[in-house]
C-alpha cells in the first residue's frame, strides 16, 4: 500500500519534487528517453506487451486506474506529476516530444531549428491546427502561453534563460537567449511545452481564482472531472491528426492504494494500472491475462532515482565525513535487493548503465569498515554523530528507512527514523532544516533541465529559501552544467554531465539507492498503449515514469 | 417543544462557532503552508509572497478568521487553494458517501447485534453466548483497514460479487451506488458490532430481572413475547447512547476506507486537505462535521423519547 | 434490591445534550419487593478453569512485556537479511517479517506499546473523565453545564485534525501518543459515568443518605461511585481494544510511536502494507490473535469477577 500519493495528492502538487516524480521547476519530467519497454510480458501472441500490431479498432471506453490525482489542468498554475502528464497527453498535445531513440521530435510543432550561436530557436507550427473550441493555432496562441508560463511563480524559474519570444509569421516563433542554449527542445516536451487554447488563458487571466476550463489540440476533449474519483475526456472527431484517436472516450480513477488498484484490474473496474512500487510488475508477470510493461530499461535521459539528500550545510552531514561514512555503510545492494523487487539496480548517480552519460563516477563502494574509521575519527573532535532521518508516511519508504537505520548504526552512527507530512517536508527542506531526507526526483529528457537543483547560484544558508535543496556548492559542478547547457557538441555535452555526476560521487549531497521502477499493467482487451508514433511517423518513447499517450490506444472486442 | 428546539438551534450555532475557530487556529498554527505545496520547489521568498498575497493569507489570523466567518455566513465557504474547487462541491459531494457509509455499517451493526444479544442474553454464559462473546471480541480486534483488504480479497478479486474501489453516486444510478458501497460500509461494521452486543447483552440481561419481567412472566408470557414486548425497549439506552458517540466518532472518521476504497467521502478530504494544508476545505468539513454531531444528538434525543415515552423533552 | 440491578446501566438518557435540564428522569424506577433472582447469574459459581486460564494468559502477556529485556529474544528491531519472511520454525518461533525481524520478539515488545497506550490512555480517561463526570452528574448546576458543553465541543471535533496537528507540533513518543489518545478518551467517559452519576443522583439510598446528612464527596464516593464502577469498567474494556486497533490505524497513517519500535497495531498495518497479506499473513495473525485473546481473557476475567463479588450488594 503506498500512502505516499495520498498524502500528497498526487505528487502534482509539489509532492512531486520530493517523492513523485520528479518535476524541476515545472519542466517535469515527461519523458526520460527510453529506447523500449523493459521486461515485458503479455498476452499478445508473440508480440511484446503494450504493442499491438493489428488494425485498431475504434470505439469503445478505455478506464485507467491511476495512482493519484492532479491539482488542475492549467500549465503555468497547476503541478504536473506522471498522472498530471497523462491528462496532459489527454486534452493537450506538446510542442515536442521523445523519440524511441532519446531523440527530440517535433510535436504540434513542424519544427524547431537553432541560429549558429544556439542564442536564439525558431519554431516553426504546423498549419491547420484548431483548438476544441475551434480557434486555430498560431504563433500568437504559442506566445501567449509563454507568456503566462514566464509569468508564472511555478514555471517561471525554468523559463529565465528565455529573455524573449518574438513572433515572425503566424505560425513561427522566435525564442531568444543572452546564452547558449541548446536543450530548448527538450524543454518544450515538458509541462511548459503543453499549448492551451487562447480563451482558456484569458480566462485564467481574468478570474485567476477559477479553475479555466480545460482547452487544447489534443486527441480528447474534456468532459467532466470530479477530483479523487475520475476525469473523462470525448474522443475529439476533429483531431488534427487524421486516424487518431482510436477510443470513444477515455476514464482516469485515481485509486492511491496500490493493492486496491491491483485489485481493481483484477475485478475488471479498470483495464489499465500504473504503479511506481516494483512488486505490481512481480505480481503480474508471467500471468497470461496481464501485459507488463515497465520503465527499467530507460537508457536515455535520466529516470526518478530513489535517493537521500543530505543538508550540506548544517551538522553533522556538513562533514565530508560523515556523508563519506554514510555513502560507505550503504549496501546499495541489499536495499535494492529488499525494495527494487529483484528489478531495479543500485544505483552510481544520476544515470543508469546503459544512459549515453553513464560512466563509473566513483561513488563509493560498501566499505563498513572504511565508514567505521571515517566515524571514529569524526568521534574524537565531536562525539558520536547523530542523524535525524525523515520520510513521509509511505509504508515502503518507511521499511527503506528502517533498513538504512540499520546499516548506518552498524558504523556508529546514532540514527532517529522520523516521519511527517508532505508540506512540512518540503518548507524543511527548501528552507535546509533538515539532516537527512528521502527523496524520489530528476526524470527528465534532458540533464539540462535538472540545472536548479545543482547551480552554485541556487544556494542559500539554512534559513532561507534555498532550491538547491541540499546546499551542495560546487564551483566545478556549476562550470559543468554550463556548458552542458552551451555546448551543442554532443561528446561535450555527455563529458558535462558526466562531470556532474562525478562530482557529486565526491561532494555526496546525495546517497544514492536504485532507479525507481515505474510499470504499466493491462488487461487482454487494452491494445497498444505502449506503442505510440509521433506526427513525423517516428516510434515515440513508449512508456516512461508513470506516462503514455492515449491517443493511439484502442479496446479489443 | 419551541423553546426545545430554539435551545437546540443556539447550541448548534455555539458548537459551530466554538470548533470553526479551534479548528483556524489549530490548521493555521501547523508547520508548513499552502504555497509550499503549491510552489513545491520553486519556493522563492518573493513567490512565496505573491501568493500569500493571492490567497489572502498574507493578514493576522484573526482577520483571516473574520473575513472566513463574514462569507461563510453568506453561504460561501470558499474553496480550495490547490484545486479551486469551491468547498461547497467537495462537501456535496463527499457528505452522501460518509452518509451511506455510516447508514450501511449502522444498520448491518444493529441487524447483527441486536438479535443476537436477544437470544444470547436469555441463557448468559451458555455455549451460545460465549461463541457470540468471542465472536465479538475476535471483531474488536480486526481493524477496518485489515477487514478492507479481506473483503476485497474475497469478495471482489475472487468472488467477483462486487466492485474492489471506487463508486457512482446515488443521484445517477440507486443500484450501482448500493453495490459499490456494500464492502466498505462491512469493513466499517465489526466494531460497531461488538460494542453494541456488548451493551445490549449486558442490559437485557438486568433487565430480565426487573420485577415486571417477573409479572409477565407468571401472567405466562411466552420468553420471546417478553423479550420483544417487554424487555427490549427498556434495554436500549445505553445502546442509544453510545451509538450517538460512535456515529459522531465516524462523521469524517471514515478516512482510511475511504482511501482504500478511492471514494472522495469527507474523511478522505479532510485528512488530505490537513496534510496540504488546504485550510479552507478543513475549515469547511470540520464545520459540517459539527453540524452534523449536532443534529444527530438531537435525533438521538428524540430516539429516546420514543423508547420511553416518560422521557420528556421538557 | 431490584433497583440496585438496574442502575448498571450506563447511557440512561438523552444527557448526551448541552443542557442538563434535558436529562429524563432514571428509566426504571421500580422499587417494588422481591427481586427475582436468576440463578445463573448471581450463583457463586466456582471461577472455573477457563478463568485460570485467562488469568494466566494475561499474567504472561503483561510479564512478558515488562521483562522482555531480560528474555532470551532476538532483537526486535534487528534486520536479518538472510531470514526474510521465514515460517514459523527452530529459529524463529513465529516466523519472521519482511525485513527479517523476529516476529515472537517483535510481539513481545509490541505487547509494551500496546498494552501501555492500551490500558494508560483508558486509565486517563477513565481518571479525568470519569472523576468529572462523576461530580458533574451529582451536583449538577453550572458546573455540568460548562463540562457537558466542553465535552460536547470535543466529540463534536473531527478527532483526526486534531491527532495530526498534535503529533505534528509535539511529537510521536510512547508517553506522548498515550496522554493524546487519553485525552482523547476523557470527554467519551465523561459522558458515560455523568449519565449513570445523574441516574444515582436522585435515587432513594442517595437521598436518604444526603438526609442523614452525609457531606457531598462522601456520597459521591461512597454511593454512587460503586453503583457506577462496573458500567464504566465494562465499556472501558472495550474502549482498550478500541484504543489498542486506533493505535494501528494512526499507526498505519505514520502518526503513532516513532518506527522500527514495535507495537501490535503497527505489526497489524504492515502486515497489511506492501503484498504481505499475500506474501507474508504470519506478520498480521500473531498480533492480531495475541490482542484477540487478550481482549477476550481480559473481559472474561471482568465477567467471571462481577458475578462472583457482585459490587452492588450491600450497598444500602
Amino acid at each position: 500500500m503506498s500512502r505516499r500519493l495520498f498524502l500528497s495528492r498526487g505528487a502534482a502538487t509539489g509532492g512531486i519534487i520530493l517523492v513523485g516524480a520528479g518535476a524541476s521547476a515545472g519542466l517535469a519530467g515527461c519523458s526520460s528517453g527510453s529506447s523500449g519497454p523493459g521486461t515485458t510480458t503479455g498476452s499478445n501472441k508473440g508480440g511484446k506487451a503494450g504493442v499491438s500490431t493489428g488494425t485498431p479498432k475504434r470505439g469503445g471506453t478505455a478506464v485507467i486506474g491511476t495512482t493519484a490525482d492532479i491539482d488542475g489542468f492549467f500549465p503555468p498554475t497547476n503541478h504536473w506529476d506522471n498522472n498530471g502528464f497523462l491528462y496532459a497527453n489527454t486534452i493537450y498535445d506538446p510542442l515536442t516530444a521523445v523519440a524511441a531513440d532519446g531523440s527530440i521530435r517535433p510535436y504540434l510543432a513542424e519544427s524547431v531549428t537553432p541560429n549558429s550561436t544556439y542564442t536564439a530557436w525558431t519554431l516553426k507550427l504546423r498549419s491547420g491546427i484548431t483548438f476544441h473550441d475551434g480557434s486555430p493555432l498560431t504563433s500568437a496562441v504559442v506566445k501567449a502561453n509563454f507568456d503566462a508560463l514566464k509569468a508564472s511563480a511555478l514555471t517561471g524559474i525554468a523559463l529565465k534563460p528565455i529573455t524573449s519570444v518574438t513572433i515572425t509569421d503566424p505560425l513561427t516563433v522566435v525564442y531568444n537567449f543572452a546564452d547558449p542554449f541548446v536543450s530548448l527542445p527538450a524543454s518544450l516536451a515538458t509541462q511548459v511545452g503543453y499549448v492551451v487554447g487562447q480563451a482558456m488563458l484569458d480566462a485564467a487571466s481574468k478570474s485567476p481564482m477559477t479553475p479555466p476550463h480545460p482547452i487544447g489540440t489534443g486527441p480528447f476533449i474534456y468532459d467532466n472531472w470530479q477530483p479523487n474519483d475520475h476525469f473523462t475526456a470525448t474522443r475529439n472527431p476533429r483531431y488534427w491528426r487524421s486516424g487518431f484517436p482510436h477510443l470513444d472516450s477515455i476514464t482516469f480513477r485515481p485509486i492511491p492504494d496500490t493493492t486496491q488498484r491491483e485489485a481493481t484490474l483484477k475485478t475488471g473496474g479498470v483495464d489499465l494500472i500504473l504503479s511506481a512500487d516494483p512488486v505490481t510488475v512481480n505480481h503480474f508477470t508471467g500471468q497470461s491475462s496481464y501485459q507488463v510493461v515497465d520503465s527499467l530499461s530507460t537508457t536515455i535521459g535520466e529516470p526518478d532515482v530513489d535517493f537521500i539528500i543530505l543538508n550540506c550545510a548544517s551538522p553533522p552531514t556538513n562533514d565530508l565525513r560523515v556523508r563519506q561514512a554514510l555513502a560507505k555503510a550503504t549496501d546499495r545492494a541489499q536495499v535494492v535487493k529488499l525494495f527494487g523487487g529483484g528489478l531495479s539496480e543500485p544505483a552510481n548517480g544520476l544515470f543508469p548503465k546503459g544512459s549515453k552519460y553513464y560512466s563509473d563516477t566513483g561513488y563509493p563502494a560498501f566499505d563498513p569498515t572504511g565508514a567505521k574509521t571515517l566515524v571514529s575519527a569524526y568521534k574524537q573532535q565531536h562525539g558520536t554523530p547523530t542523524i535525524e532521518l525523515v520520510t513521509v508516511p509511505d509504508s515502503r519508504d518507511i521499511k527503506v528507512t528502517q533498513v538504512l537505520q540499520q546499516m548506518w548504526e552498524a558504523v556508529g552512527f546514532t540514527i532517529s527514523v522520523k516521519t511527517i507530512e508532505q508540506a512540512e517536508l518540503i518548507s524543511n527542506v527548501v528552507t535546509g532544516n533538515f539532516q537527512a531526507y528521502t527523496l524520489e526526483q530528476y526524470a527528465v529528457p534532458d540533464p539540462d533541465i535538472n540545472y536548479v537543483w545543482w547551480s552554485t547560484t541556487t544556494v542559500a544558508p539554512p534559513g532561507q529559501i534555498s532550491l538547491n535543496f541540499s546546499r551542495n556548492s560546487d564551483p566545478q559542478i556549476e562550470t559543468a552544467l554550463l556548458s552542458g547547457r552551451r555546448s551543442p557538441d554532443p561528446a561535450t555535452r555527455i563529458k558535462a554531465y558526466q562531470t556532474v555526476n562525478e562530482r557529486l560521487a565526491q561532494d555526496l549531497p546525495y546517497i544514492w539507492l536504485g532507479q525507481t521502477v515505474w510499470s504499466a499493467v493491462g488487461d487482454t482487451r487494452i491494445q497498444n498503449f505502449a506503442n505510440p508514433v509521433l506526427p513525423d511517423g517516428s516510434p515515440g518513447q513508449p512508456f516512461d515514469n508513470g506516462i503514455f499517450f492515449p491517443t493511439q490506444i484502442w479496446m479489443a472486442g | 417543544m419551541l423553546s426545545y428546539v430554539l435551545k437546540r438551534l443556539a447550541q448548534l450555532v455555539v458548537v459551530a462557532f466554538i470548533i470553526s475557530v479551534l479548528v483556524f487556529l489549530l490548521v493555521h498554527l501547523l508547520p508548513g503552508d499552502p504555497t509550499s505545496i503549491i510552489l513545491g520547489g520553486n519556493d522563492t521568498a518573493a513567490n512565496r509572497q505573491i501568493l500569500l498575497h493571492q490567497l489572502g493569507l498574507n493578514t493576522p489570523i484573526y482577520h483571516q478568521y473574520w473575513i472566513w466567518l463574514i462569507h461563510a455566513l453568506h453561504g460561501n465557504l470558499g474553496q480550495s487553494y490547490l484545486t479551486r474547487e469551491t468547498v461547497g462541491h467537495v462537501i456535496a459531494s463527499g457528505f452522501p458517501i460518509d452518509v451511506e457509509l455510516i447508514i450501511i455499517s449502522q444498520v448491518v451493526a444493529f441487524a447483527v447485534a441486536i438479535p443476537v444479544a436477544l437470544i444470547t442474553a436469555r441463557r448468559p454464559n451458555r455455549p451460545l453466548d460465549n461463541i457470540a462473546t468471542t465472536g465479538t471480541f475476535g471483531l474488536l480486534a480486526l481493524p477496518p483497514f485489515l477487514i478492507a483488504p479481506i473483503l476485497v480479497a474475497i469478495f471482489a478479486v475472487g468472488l467477483h460479487w462486487f466492485p474492489a474501489t471506487g463508486y457512482v453516486p446515488f443521484s445517477q444510478n440507486p443500484a450501482t451506488n448500493l453495490h459499490d458501497m456494500i464492502l466498505p460500509g462491512l469493513a466499517l461494521t465489526a466494531g460497531s458490532i461488538a460494542v453494541y452486543y456488548r451493551l445490549l447483552r449486558s442490559d437485557l440481561i438486568m433487565t430480565l430481572q426487573e420485577d415486571f419481567i417477573t409479572m409477565a412472566r407468571s401472567k405466562g408470557l411466552s420468553d420471546r413475547r417478553i423479550m420483544m414486548r417487554q424487555a427490549f425497549r427498556p434495554s436500549t439506552f445505553s445502546l442509544l447512547a453510545v451509538a450517538g458517540v460512535n456515529i459522531g466518532a465516524l462523521l469524517a472518521g471514515t478516512f482510511i476506507v475511504e482511501y482504500l476504497f478511492a471514494m472522495p467521502g469527507l474523511g478522505y478530504s479532510i485528512v488530505q486537505a490537513v496534510q496540504q494544508r488546504d485550510y479552507l476545505i478543513v475549515q469547511g468539513i470540520a464545520l459540517v462535521v459539527a453540524i452534523a454531531y449536532v443534529v444527530l444528538q438531537f435525533i438521538i434525543d428524540f430516539l429516546f423519547t420514543v423508547v420511553d415515552p416518560r422521557v420528556t423533552r421538557e | 434490591m431490584a433497583d440496585e440491578r438496574k442502575l448498571h446501566s450506563p447511557g440512561v438518557s438523552s444527557s448526551l445534550g448541552i443542557f442538563p435540564g434535558q436529562t429524563p428522569p432514571l428509566v426504571v424506577a421500580t422499587a417494588l419487593a422481591d427481586p427475582p433472582v436468576d440463578d445463573d447469574i448471581l450463583a457463586k459459581r466456582p471461577l472455573g478453569a477457563l478463568f485460570w486460564f485467562a488469568l494466566v494468559w494475561v499474567a504472561v502477556v503483561a510479564s512478558m512485556a515488562i521483562i522482555a529485556n531480560w528474555l532470551p529474544l532476538p532483537n526486535p528491531n534487528h534486520q536479518n537479511y538472510t531470514a526474510i519472511n521465514a515460517s514459523p520454525g527452530i529459529h524463529h518461533i513465529l516466523g519472521t517479517d519482511d525485513l527479517g525481524r523476529d516476529l515472537l520478539s517483535r510481539i513481545i515488545f509490541g505487547a509494551r506499546v500496546s498494552l501501555v497506550v492500551g490500558f494508560a490512555s483508558v486509565a486517563i480517561g477513565m481518571l479525568i473523565g470519569g472523576t468529572l463526570g462523576l461530580i458533574s452528574g451529582f451536583k449538577g448546576g453550572r458546573l455540568d453545564v460548562a463540562l457537558n458543553a466542553g465535552s460536547f465541543v470535543i466529540l463534536a471535533f473531527p478527532a483526526i485534525v486534531a491527532v495530526i496537528a498534535i503529533v505534528a507540533f509535539w511529537g510521536q513518543t510512547l508517553a506522548k501518543i498515550t496522554i493524546i489518545i487519553g485525552v482523547g478518551t476523557v470527554p467519551i467517559m465523561f459522558r458515560v459515568v455523568r449519565a449513570s452519576s445523574l441516574a444515582f443522583a436522585n435515587r432513594d439510598f442517595v437521598i436518604a443518605a444526603r438526609t442523614l446528612g452525609a457531606t457531598g464527596t462522601r456520597i459521591v464516593f461512597r454511593e454512587i461511585l460503586p453503583n457506577v464502577m462496573p458500567a464504566a469498567v465494562s465499556f472501558g474494556l472495550i474502549t482498550v481494544a478500541g484504543v489498542i486497533v486506533l493505535e494501528g490505524s494512526l499507526a498505519f497513517l505514520g502518526l503513532s510511536v516513532a518506527l522500527p519500535t514495535p507495537s501490535w497495531g503497527n505489526l497489524i498495518a504492515e502486515g497489511t502494507a506492501n503484498g504481505n497479506l499475500s506474501i507474508n499473513p504470519y506478520i498480521l495473525m500473531w498480533p492480531a490473535l495475541a490482542m484477540f485473546l487478550l481482549l477476550l481473557s481480559i473481559n472474561l476475567i471482568g465477567d467471571r469477577l462481577r458475578q462472583r463479588f457482585d459490587v452492588r450488594e450491600g450497598l444500602l
